[in-house]
């Protein structure tokens, strides 16, 4: 009955979603009060009915109902409760409708901090989420239904992907979609201004606080997922562009760079058109990356749709929004007039270039991510484009990139003096050139990665501190935004340390141990002690036992796991992980080998969680800056 | 409850969500509003039709009512089969047993030991009345585990004694022991039933135990699996 009910809360949303739809952008369009007041009612009762339709799902998981067919192939008897719950996002099905659901939140959302709007806008903004909802809703209705049924219900289900049942994926989809669905906010807003042909520093306000939370909930689902990877997929690796990361990244790139042209916008005026086409882009790209995921064009780890009939949807989707809003952009994006002037050396331009370098690097992924999808669909051939090209098209343009993160926030806005600006930095630069110099044979031995990332960390850091401290004596008070600013970019610093030093001295060993064997990596001792078996519920693991020396004292006993799941058959590697400041020692059992011995892969990751720290403080930041919007609003 | 019900009243919360601003403001016509509030009904209707699944709500309701109905009746029956016979050992045992399964634990110590003493020297009603026994007073020991180790005199390879005398010696931390008695059940049952794999899985916690306690793997030390927890 639940599931059944719940399917009629989906129809039902869909409906009031085109309704939210059609009556927000007509009844904006004529003038009619009466229309735009029942599209915010129906963003009310839509966001219930899809809320009403996910907690039917979540219901069916939580009582094992088999005979709802997403439940009988995505959960099983044996699944621990926790996990039962969260496979209601596992599947496809499951993880637009949760999708949808953040649309629905967001739009509600929108509805009730827009209230000092003035109404048409909301009514345009809620009007163009109201048909993006639709177009979701009728995708999951029409071709991806989580309510299909079964009858007779099978005795038992199919149990749950065994690489999903971790607590990192009860939280990446949810924090990953956060950012996704927040863009389509800076999306609808950017339509609306085009629609109404009102595209002012105003608008950039509206859009900002909207805008940033996006961005710190990205930023929080890109870290969560590359943090997965690195202990749940037992290579020790915390990114590897794969295209399901590259789908991430890109809308990331681009809303980083909307973040900083908004922020112009605001300020200066400047940037119109070039923020309204970044937040159509960031948008589009979480919708690109929403289609690369769950088409099923990739066959990657979390590519689980296998369905031509979804991906031909997704991609009429894609082309309708993307190709309807950039022909809109096309037609009225004339109209905007300039902003200001400014002069080749000032805060714009360093702003501006940053822009472009960061959409650059976005080309070079989405060419690197795309490339081999399109040979291989015109039958051209199987590649696969890794990490080489990537690291040697990404870092190379990231790095000036950097290098103006640290210099802009010293330039005046429209003009600043090249040889001030020298005589004010000089400091700064001859300290990250030492740290360049000194750090890595501080760490044991030069590496050109070690050099790059402490000389730009340090550049990072002390142009950042120096720009606040320099602000705090001009006797400018210090608002909450630049404080955020600081803590995010200094969270770059952070994140630069990790990924140059764990990718200049990380070591790792394959070895064969048998009980009682010792072996050295990095300074560290290794006894091995045997691995013994330990059953679970739903899985039987063989657990390793290994004791970790550094200098003859024991630091810590690690308990690698070999899983078996019982349903899928699926071997697991779960890996051992002592964490520490100064990096990890990550520890996973390869094959059993005869008389109890096991092969063993021992990896030293030096420096490896800053990387994660960094994004936390990023997120931080943005945080900060959103608060400080939200006052600096609430003043106004 | 009639899954039309469920519709209609889902329908018309939609439809409020509507009515309420509509009726709080003026001006315009209000016929196209209408002829919107009357066409969602329809399109649901419609669509719940095409997509969903009605008919499946009671196919269910009578697969469930039958099994419901099946059990109650078997009980039943087998209540009022036992007032006129009272001296049916093997009925009481059945009815006990059903009990059980029902958590009808008084019940079900009464009946079994109505069987219990009805047939002393069957092992099967010993170690049965065992376990109704520890399920009421929550311990193996004491009367319970006295049955059990009559209830293997009689019979040692019973099941249910097999099962519980394994346990009563797990609780007391006797592994040896406990392994003995578990090893020797799984045995004699399939290897597809469900009470294999779950020995099965005692089995292995009691292995680890055993060799813990003899010292030869104190670094691999175990836990038992609901207390489980990840390395991170």
């Amino acid at each position: 009955m639940i599931p059944e009910l719940g399917h009629v809360a989906l129809i039902l949303a869909m409906q009031l979603a085109l309704i939210q739809g059609v009556l927000g952008l007509v009844g904006a369009a004529r003038g009619n009060a009466r229309w735009m007041a029942m599209a915010r009612g129906a963003v009310a009762g839509q966001s219930l009915f899809v809320l009403l339709g996910f907690a039917a799902l979540v219901w069916a998981f939580s009582v094992n109902d088999f005979s709802v067919m997403n439940v009988a192939d995505h959960s099983s008897r044996r699944l621990p409760v926790a996990f039962r719950l969260t496979a209601a996002w596992g599947s496809h099905e499951g993880s637009f409708l949760l999708w949808t659901t953040i649309m629905a939140g967001w739009t509600l959302a929108v509805v009730f901090f827009s209230r000092r709007l003035p109404a048409d806008m909301v009514a345009r903004v809620v009007g163009i989420m109201g048909l993006l909802s639709f177009c979701f809703l009728a995708f999951i209705l029409f071709t991806s239904n989580p309510f299909m049924r079964l009858h007779p219900p099978p005795a038992d289900g199919g149990d749950l992907n065994p690489l999903l049942q971790d607590p990192g994926m009860i939280l990446h989809p949810p924090l990953l979609y956060m950012g996704y669905v927040g863009f389509s906010v800076a999306f609808a807003f950017a339509n609306a201004a085009l629609l109404s042909g009102r595209l002012d520093e105003v608008w950039a306000r509206w859009v900002r606080p909207w805008t940033l939370v996006a961005w710190i909930f990205l930023t929080l689902g890109i870290m969560v997922g590359s943090w997965w990877a690195y202990y749940e997929l037992g290579w020790g690796g915390w990114w590897f562009w794969d295209p399901t990361e590259n789908a991430s990244l890109m809308p990331w790139l681009a809303g980083t760079a909307l973040l900083h042209s908004l922020m112009v916008t605001d300020k200066q005026g400047n940037f119109r058109v070039w923020a309204v086409f970044l937040a159509i882009g960031a948008f589009s790209l979480s919708l690109l990356g929403t289609f690369l995921v769950r088409s099923g064009v990739l066959s990657s780890v979390h590519a689980f749709a296998q369905d031509p009939a979804r991906g031909t949807f997704i991609l009429v989707i894609l082309a309708l929004v993307i190709g309807g809003s950039l022909l809109l952009f096309a037609w009225r994006a004339r109209a905007v007039k300039g902003g200001g002037d400014f002069d080749l050396v000032s805060r714009e331009t360093a702003i501006l270039t940053g822009n472009v370098l960061l959409l650059a690097a976005l080309g070079a992924v989405m060419l690197g991510t795309l490339y081999p999808l399109i040979l291989d669909a015109l039958g051209l051939g199987k590649i696969s484009v890794g990490a080489p090209y990537f690291n040697l098209v990404f870092v190379p343009m990231m790095v000036p990139v950097l290098l103006l993160l640290g210099i802009a926030p010293h330039m005046g806005w429209k003009r600043a003096k090249l040889a001030e600006l020298v005589v004010a930095l000089r400091w700064h630069a001859l300290f990250a050139l030492l740290l360049a110099m000194v750090i890595p044979f501080a760490l044991g031995q030069f590496k050109w990665q070690a050099a790059l990332g402490a000389g730009l960390a340090g550049w990072i850091v002390a142009t950042t501190i120096g720009s606040l401290v320099s602000r705090g004596r001009r006797g400018e008070a210090l608002p909450l935004g630049a404080l955020g600013m600081g803590l995010a970019h200094v969270g770059v610093a952070i994140s630069i340390i990790g990924m140059s030093f764990v990718s200049a001295y990380e070591s790792e060993r394959g070895v064969v141990m048998a009980r009682g064997d010792k072996t050295t990596l990095g300074g560290y001792e290794f006894i091995f002690h045997g691995a013994s078996e330990v059953p679970a519920s739903n899985y039987s693991a063989m657990r390793g036992a290994l004791s970790v020396s550094l200098d003859g004292r024991e630091i810590a006993t690690l308990a690698p796991e070999k899983r078996i799941y019982v349903s899928s058959r699926m071997t697991m590697t779960e890996a051992a992980i002592r964490y520490g400041f100064t990096g990890d020692v990550y520890v996973a059992l390869g094959e059993p080998m005869a008389d109890g011995a096991w092969s063993v892969q021992l990896h030293i990751k030096p420096y490896v969680g800053w990387i994660w720290a960094g994004a936390l403080f990023m997120a931080l930041g943005g945080g900060l800056a959103a608060i400080g919007l939200r006052t600096r609003r609430m003043q106004a | 409850m009639s899954i039309w019900l469920g519709v209609a009243a889902l329908v018309l919360v939609a439809l409020v969500f509507l009515w309420i601003p509509l009726r709080r403001t003026a001006g315009g016509k209000r016929w196209p509003v209408f002829g919107l509030l009357g066409g969602l009904p329809a399109l649901t209707v419609g669509l719940y039709l095409y997509l969903g699944a009605p008919e499946i709500i009671e196919a269910q309701a009578l697969i469930k009512a039958q099994s419901q109905y099946d059990a109650d009746a078997m009980l039943t029956a087998l209540e009022n089969k036992l007032k006129k016979e009272p001296e049916d050992a093997e009925g009481w045992y059945a009815l006990g047993r059903a009990y059980i399964a029902m958590q009808r634990i008084p019940d079900a110590e009464a009946a079994l030991s109505k069987a219990f003493q009805l047939a002393p020297r069957e092992a099967r009603m010993l170690s049965q009345y065992a376990e109704a026994l520890a399920l009421t007073s929550g311990s193996l020991e004491g009367r319970p585990l006295e049955l059990v180790l009559q209830a293997l005199e009689l019979d040692y390879g019973e099941e249910k004694a097999l099962e519980l005398a394994g346990l009563a010696a797990y609780q007391r931390g006797d592994w040896a022991q406990s392994l003995h008695f578990w090893r020797r059940l799984m045995k004699r049952l399939p290897k597809e039933s469900e009470l294999y794999e779950d020995i099965g899985q005692a089995v292995k916690i009691a292995e680890g135990k055993a060799a813990e306690a003899s010292g030869l793997g104190d670094r691999a030390r175990l836990e038992a699996p609901e207390k489980v927890k990840k390395p991170h």
